[in-house]
């Protein structure tokens, strides 16, 4: 089907993919592993034709079937690429939000494909169609009008089909529907409606899955599997998340820093993978298994022996429900109340690590916010045994006050403590002692000190961020989906700091996360939240073994 | 629908505040009109006569509703400087009368010039990839964007005036008298107001296009297999055009500035000689009026965009 | 010098040649405080009407006097009315916009709305209304020019401030018990300065061109003190016969919005490149 030989691309600096040397087999699903940066996606838009011209092809070809596309050494023949660029094979992207044309309807964003192939004889009507053109003075305008009134038809007839095809209801509304109409999930198979219509060779799907909840994600994937049996066209699946390429992939290559660093059968690649990078993978991947006791279970267990006790609470969380407005569209902008979290009921217990597990728009945020205070539409009472608690967000960029070093922003925690409470001042010399007793702590190099958070990686601002939030020494951490947006291998090592952290200073933290394995990870105890109701709450082994909930039993499918 | 008389409360609420802002600016003024009319040697018999004879005795709530009351019947009142003759004030609608039109045809006018122009202007150059062409397009627009429009007036009545003597300067007619005569004479102070405003609007189309052109939709365009001109007119082009819209309204107000002062330059009956003198010699009747007449058509204009970006946009009228 | 040489190599060309131009500009402005070749108003029947010369090099003007010494003074007169104008707006702009902004509340929307209507309005017309209430002249314009701009950087500081406000670095530091105007002034206002360089310069533009404006409609500056406006006004009388007034006088104020419009480009891309 697809053939690439030794293709290397670069932009503006070194090559970013290096000699990549590959091909699918019709019907084929071939899954693409790898890390942010390690040139998955260059690939495939560099075989789709579609990556920016400021790229060059440093060497190799790719060929379609025995059709040579593209060379190096040759400039891309974008013509013949519009050959087959929607029609033999076609893409879906990652972000479902902005890929569709926000002033275009959708019905017209996936006629756009029958529209730009019509001439190519897609549309079977084109022969007819001609064969009238050329009656068309004995006919009459008004014939030849009808004839192209029906070709349109017949067209949004073929349209209609494919969104019904993926999965889509209520056709006839959703065709004059604009993409901000819809829903994330809904957006996404309209892109694959786009994808499929004209039955091409190849799809390549990009991420497809990776802005979506997990629910969501799950029906999208069968969905794939589903057009891949019907159609019996060839799938390039490009992913980081190894499971879902488990799941869904017959083969799989496995890429880092441009080069493919493995490739096999996907029960190959998981049963015996050779590679160091492979294995270190496939092990930072959060599974169910492996996990160590933290001290804290330890400690627990020990005195459960003795009095049973669950230890002394730090946050007690009695009856509370949040709210927050919403303007209403009314001339007179009054606004109605909405609850997001329904009577929630817990503690955190001291030394601990709780989870709370849920999809985007379960009440999460909402419930950690409301914890700290910073939403005061609330009913039911939050009580805090220990100073104030402080937090960890998910993106690393935003978290740290770009215009300070790394120094001044571990040292703000106490400079603010000392303003508060003259008893807890210290002196500068002090300050710049802790933090740097704190920068060791969060395993970062002295030289860090001086840095702008500018210049540091996504995993090291993470580790400043956890560094600033427990400098103070708070009883309880709130950390809100702290490893989202890191790569699996730094995700792996942040969950293993935050458990040293654990260990070493006693902090309780409450783990927020919508990936339920990252949860099992670290985690001595769970929440499970949808809709804003706690649906469930134990300890992690017992709910993993015996959850009780039906939604809990689908998170963990 | 909502919207709409949403808007248009504003939209009344507004004038009426400025209106309010206006009437209570000019009562805070240092000096005395009467005296300012009089001289300092009057009688202060005649001064009171003068004072009640413009209503000057009233208290200020009673003259303001007395004032907008008769602006809204279209007595505009009286001015105090011009007189029609002898014994009769001269009403301040009819100094107005012809003045207006003048100024906002010569708005008008720039407007469709810098519509007709950078419109097409910011594409090209959005769409070509010569460098030096885009270099010379970088340079001249950012030139063009550093001209006062006066200088630039001065320009154009050196260049087409003297030099070309392709017109004669101060040599305007009327509109009554010869439509197009007019129209031909106030191309040239148009081409003064509007060449910096089609610099900026050609770069700020440009700028929107490239923008656009990153865009995750524009990929997924090509990856239909639609060709480069289609997705820049066909997708790139609408969805560019939503903040040029918004642009083009907000350089309004700066045109019909524009035009004020560039009506000194070629000596133009507009209002903009009628405000600074009135403005000098403190003819209040006269600048309250103007500059609500000109609020009220800029803020109708704003109106008039906001309504239209609806329009255009999806994602704002089906919310 | 190793470090100089550094800077430059840091800088783009946008930045370095608006520097030059707007350094040059400002420096023959302050120099025209202590020297000009001739005297400003050292009037010539004998030189009426000179073109440019090497004795005069931008020429003389209907009363002989040397162009380029009236220019130079000029600039002068520009660069101090902007400079303070650019001073008041600049400094009410962040005060009201930092509070407004990052507080909210009704404060907040009655200030927006009165900003709102006095940016729909244009600028020079306010400028006008304000003048006409104070009378005419060069303090009055730098007054009026000062309110009139306020809420322009009102707009772009409290935009920032709103932003900022609900940064999760923000929420972070409150959380840490920092004191609100810590907040406002040590963690939010070193962030915002990036954004507010490109405003300040657009701001100089604003109030070069609008003060330029009123002493051209004769309402600034007024005689015999020269400013550029004033003198193109009095240039445009001797078009046909001596075009350099008009042009020396013109292209100046163009030189200088030019200069501070590259400057302001020049920070601009800077930053996106640091992005």
């Amino acid at each position: 089907m697809i053939k690439i030989e030794n293709l290397s691309v670069a932009f503006d600096g070194p090559e970013v993919v290096k000699n990549v040397s590959f091909t699918i087999g019709d019907g084929e699903i071939l899954g693409v592993v790898g890390e942010s940066g390690s040139g998955k996606s260059v690939t495939a838009l560099t075989m789709m034709g579609l990556v920016s011209e400021t790229a060059r092809v440093t060497s190799g070809r790719i060929y379609y079937d025995d059709q040579l596309l593209l060379e190096a050494g040759t400039p891309r023949n974008n013509a013949l690429y519009r050959e087959y660029q929607g029609q033999k094979m076609s893409m879906v992207f990652q972000e479902p939000m902005t890929s569709l044309n926000p002033t275009m309807k959708v019905g017209a964003q996936v006629e756009e494909v029958l529209i730009l192939h019509d001439k190519k004889s897609q549309d079977g009507n084109v022969a007819q169609g001609e064969e009238k053109k050329g009656s068309k003075e004995k006919a009459g305008l008004t014939e030849w009008i009808r004839e192209r009134d029906a070709i349109k038809e017949r067209r949004r007839q073929r349209v209609l089909e494919a969104l019904r095809s993926v999965g889509l209801k209520d056709v006839e509304k959703l065709y004059d529907c604009y993409p901000h109409q819809l829903s994330g999930g809904m957006r996404q198979r309209v892109m694959i409606a786009i994808a499929v219509i004209l039955h091409p060779g190849l799809i390549v799907a990009d991420e497809p899955t990776t802005a979506l909840d997990v629910t969501i994600q799950n029906q999208i994937i069968d969905l794939l599997r589903k057009i891949n049996h019907e159609q019996k066209n060839s799938l390039l699946f490009i992913t980081h998340d190894l499971n879902l390429a488990r799941t869904l992939c017959d083969r799989i290559l496995v890429m880092k820093d441009g080069e493919i660093v493995e490739e096999g059968n996907t029960e190959e690649i998981f049963g015996d993978p050779r590679g160091d990078y492979t294995k270190k993978l496939i092990n930072a991947v959060p599974g169910r298994t492996g996990k160590k006791k933290s001290a804290y279970q330890k400690r627990r267990e020990a005195r459960k022996e003795e009095e049973g006790a669950q230890g002394k609470a730090l946050l007690e969380v009695k009856d509370l429900s949040v709210f927050y407005r919403e303007n209403a569209n009314s001339l007179f902008g009054k606004t109605v109340k909405k609850c997001v979290v329904h009577h929630a009921d817990f503690s955190v217990y001291e030394g601990e690590i709780l989870g709370l597990v849920g999809e985007s728009g379960c009440g999460k945020t909402s419930l950690s916010k409301a914890i700290l205070g910073l939403n005061r539409m609330v009913e039911g009472s939050v009580t805090h045994f220990s100073n104030a608690p402080q937090m960890v967000f998910q993106d690393p960029y935003g978290s740290l006050n770009p215009a300070k070093t790394v120094g001044w922003l571990l040292q703000e925690p106490l400079r603010a403590q000392g303003m508060l409470d003259p008893s807890k001042a210290m002196t500068p010399k002090d300050r710049e002692a802790a933090a740097y007793e704190m920068l060791r702590m969060v395993g970062l190099k002295e030289k860090y000190f001086t840095r702008r958070p500018s210049q540091l990686s996504g995993g090291q601002r993470q580790r400043i961020s956890i560094g600033q939030a427990l400098i103070t020494r708070p009883g309880l951490v709130i950390a809100d989906e702290p490893v989202s947006a890191l790569d699996v291998t730094i995700q792996a090592q942040i969950l293993e700091l935050i458990r040293k952290l654990q260990d070493d200073l006693g902090t309780s933290f409450l783990f927020i996360s919508h990936d339920i394995n990252v949860i099992y990870q670290v985690c001595d105890r769970i929440m499970v939240m949808k809709d804003g109701k706690i649906l469930e709450i134990g300890e992690t082994e017992e709910i993993f073994a015996h959850p009780r909930n039906a939604y809990t039993k689908e998170l963990l499918k | 629908m909502k919207y709409l008389v949403k808007k248009i409360i504003t939209l009344i609420m507004t004038l009426f505040l400025v209106s309010v802002l206006a009437f209570l600016a000019f009562q805070i003024i240092p000096g005395d009109v009467v005296t300012s009319i009089l001289g300092t040697e009057a009688t202060p018999e005649r001064e009171e006569a003068l004072r009640k004879e413009l209503g000057l005795d009233l208290p200020p709530v009673v003259r303001y509703f007395s004032w907008a009351g008769n602006v809204l019947k279209g007595d505009f009142g009286n001015s105090y400087r011009f007189s029609k003759n002898m014994n009769q004030m001269m009403p301040v609608a009819e100094l107005i009368g012809d003045k207006l039109p003048v100024t906002l045809l010569l708005a008008a006018i720039s407007m469709v010039l810098i519509a007709v122009i950078a419109i097409p202007l910011g594409v090209f150059w959005a769409r070509s990839k010569n460098r030096f062409l885009d270099a010379v397009l970088s340079m001249g627009t950012q030139t063009a964007m550093a001209v006062p429009s006066f200088f630039l007036g001065v320009l154009v009545t050196y260049l087409f005036g003297i030099l070309l003597k392709w017109f004669s300067p101060g040599g305007y007619v009327s509109y009554k008298e010869d439509f197009w005569g007019c129209i031909s004479y106030l191309l040239f102070p148009a081409i003064s107001v509007a060449i910096p405003k089609i610099a900026m609007t050609a770069r700020f189309l440009r700028n929107s296009m490239l923008t656009e052109n990153g865009a995750d939709y524009v990929r997924t365009a090509y990856s239909k297999g639609a060709s480069e001109r289609r997705v820049a007119y066909f997708h790139v082009l609408r969805n560019a055009m939503m903040p040029v819209v918004t642009f083009l309204g907000m350089i309004i107000a700066e045109i019909v500035a524009g035009s004020i002062v560039v009506e000194q330059v070629f000596g133009l009956p507009g209002i903009g000689k009628l405000l600074i003198s009135s403005i000098s010699t403190r003819d209040f009747p006269v600048v309250e009026i103007l500059i609500l007449y000109i609020t009220f058509v800029v803020i109708f204009v704003y109106f008039l965009v906001d309504v239209l970006y609806r329009v255009i946009d999806p994602r704002i009228s089906n919310k | 010098m190793k470090k100089i040489g550094a800077w430059f190599r840091d800088q783009n060309a946008y930045f370095l040649v608006g520097l030059a131009m707007t350094g040059l500009a400002v420096m023959l402005g302050i120099l025209s405080f202590f020297w000009t070749p001739y005297g400003t108003t050292a009037m010539s029947a004998a030189e009426r009407f000179h073109g440019p010369s090497l004795r005069h090099i931008f020429g003389t003007d209907n009363f002989g006097r040397d162009i380029f010494s009236r220019v130079m003074q000029g600039i002068g007169t520009t660069v101090i009315v902007s400079s303070l104008i650019v001073l008041i707006s600049a400094g009410a702009g962040i005060l009201i916009g930092a509070i407004t902004g990052y507080f909210g509340g009704l404060l907040d929307e009655v200030i927006m709305r009165v900003t709102d209507a006095i940016n729909s309005f244009p600028s020079i017309l306010l400028a006008l209304v304000v003048i006409s209430i104070l009378g005419r002249g060069k303090q009055n314009v730098i007054f009026s020019l000062g309110i009139v701009f306020t809420p322009s950087y009102v707009r772009i500081v409290r935009s920032e401030f709103i932003r900022l406000r609900d940064a999760d670095y923000i929420m972070r530091a409150r959380l840490m018990g920092v004191k609100k105007l810590r907040i406002l002034f040590v963690h939010i206002l070193p962030n915002i300065f990036s954004v507010f360089w490109v405003s300040v310069t657009i701001g100089f533009n604003n109030a070069i061109l609008a003060e330029s404006g009123m002493s051209y409609l004769g309402i600034g500056v007024q005689h015999p003190e020269a400013s550029l406006g004033n003198m193109l006004s009095d240039a445009q009388g001797y078009l046909g016969r001596a075009p350099w007034y008009a042009l020396s006088s013109g292209l100046t104020i163009v030189w200088i919005v030019l200069g501070f419009a590259l400057l302001s480009e020049g920070i601009r891309r800077k930053q996106e490149g640091r992005k």
